[in-house]
């Protein structure tokens, strides 16, 4: 059976058990329209607009439990990242777009309302203490019940499933001048931990936003403004 | 469920690495001569900072905004040239740094105090506490810097670290 069909079929199935008021009809999403990919999104490698968010078991080290990718599906909204602490650019910024969301929900109320799942592909240096610090370094408290961190158990594992999956296509490769993030210059300071390891990633900037029946949307290929990304959230949660 | 093909759509999305940096790259100037309103905003008890409350920009005068994050290692970098420019501007410049990190759970206003002078800052900081300048100026990564003119207008903003000579130019061009 043709996938989409499939999902289209799924959610009709569910209708009746779900709001059933979001989008247009035949519309499993609030936002009509994507937010900057213009493919196809069956030939993006991400899940991109209107895709059900995968499905997946992984480690939760600070809940101290697995859990799935889409654990809060049928409840909440989901926002994922991927990330690896060492990492001196992007991954800090799209960890801190999530703690304000973080921050936002405690403050207006709606901490049981979304999830927050920043996932390492980076498992062998992000052990539970150096994420518990990045959480904080970023602004999100790590033991809150939505501050939901997601470790793979092993490099392979991360490369199943966070390439496998989710599409971000990281790389490991060994730094030549020990300065990581091959073309960061000087200028650029230094990274969040610099004393550790000769191993530096490319990956994409990737933040998803699925709504609670598990669409995706918003994919950003980006650092997303972090008041940008609560507008969003804040449309999608008004959609129901 | 089937395995994606990993390197298919990444061409649009541009590779993050081996050369390319997000937010913290030299992307230079982009002025745009748009009018940005005013915002109030909650200022940090921190060296050359009282808690108070700072109008970003003032209108009437030169405005210099650094938009930066206690967790960015460029906005640390970029203290120093920020420390020897604010030496050096004129009294009539509105000379300002805003934190539009996530403040209010593991990090509080005296955390960027603490930070603030562990870098040897020494003019006033403030928090954008609604992300109000943060929509305004269109800060897309820190450190982020705007130029802004006496009829607020941003003439120029800059994305990642620059020298104080720089950062004096721009706000020379300004007035």
């Amino acid at each position: 059976m043709d996938r989409r069909t499939f999902v289209r079929l799924a959610a009709v199935s569910a209708g009746g058990a779900v709001a059933g008021c979001i989008g247009g009809e035949d519309s499993n999403t609030v936002f009509d329209e994507p937010y900057i990919e213009d493919a196809n999104p069956e030939a993006l490698a991400y899940p991109a607009h209107g895709e059900k968010l995968p499905d997946v078991s992984l480690p939760a080290p600070l809940q101290d439990k697995n859990m799935s990718t889409a654990a809060f599906v049928g409840e909440r909204e989901t926002l994922l990242t991927f990330i690896y602490t060492r990492c001196p650019g992007p991954c800090p910024g799209m960890t801190a777009a999530l703690a304000h969301v973080h921050v936002d929900a405690a403050k207006e109320g709606y901490s049981d309302e979304v999830a927050l799942m920043p996932t390492t592909f980076d498992p062998e240096y992000d052990d539970t203490e150096r994420l518990r610090k990045f959480s904080k370094q970023n602004g999100a408290d790590p033991t809150a019940e939505n501050w939901v961190i997601l470790r793979p158990e092993s490099s392979e594992r991360a490369d199943e499933v966070i390439n496998g999956e989710f599409g971000v296509g990281f790389e490991a490769y060994e730094k030549a001048d020990g300065k990581g993030h091959g073309g960061h210059n000087s200028s650029q300071g230094e990274p969040l931990n610099p004393d550790e390891g000769d191993t530096d990633f490319t990956h994409v900037n990737l933040v998803l936003l699925a709504n609670r029946d598990g669409y995706i949307e918003r994919a950003y290929q980006e650092v997303p403004r972090p008041d940008k990304l609560l507008s969003d959230l804040k449309t999608v949660r008004n959609g129901y | 469920m089937r395995r994606r093909e990993a390197l298919a759509g990444l061409g649009s999305l541009g590779v993050f690495g081996a050369g390319a940096a997000f937010a913290f790259g030299d992307l230079g100037l982009s002025g745009n001569e748009e009018r940005v309103e005013s915002v109030e905003l909650p200022q940090i008890d921190a060296p050359g900072s009282t808690a108070d409350t700072a109008v970003v920009p003032e209108s009437g005068r030169v405005t210099y905004v650094t938009m930066f994050a206690t967790w960015c290692s460029t906005c640390k970098a970029k203290m120093d040239p920020l420390n020897e420019a604010a030496r050096n501007v004129a009294d009539t410049v509105q000379f300002i740094s805003v934190t539009n990190e996530a403040i209010g759970q593991t990090v509080q206003p005296a955390d960027v105090a603490e930070w603030w002078r562990e870098h040897d800052g020494n003019w006033p900081v403030a928090y954008d506490e609604d992300l109000a300048l943060t929509q305004a100026l269109d800060a897309s990564g820190v450190p982020y810097s705007a130029v802004i003119d006496a009829n607020n207008r941003v003439t120029s903003t800059e994305l990642g670290y620059s020298d104080a000579e720089a950062i004096l130019n721009h706000i020379e061009d300004a007035k």
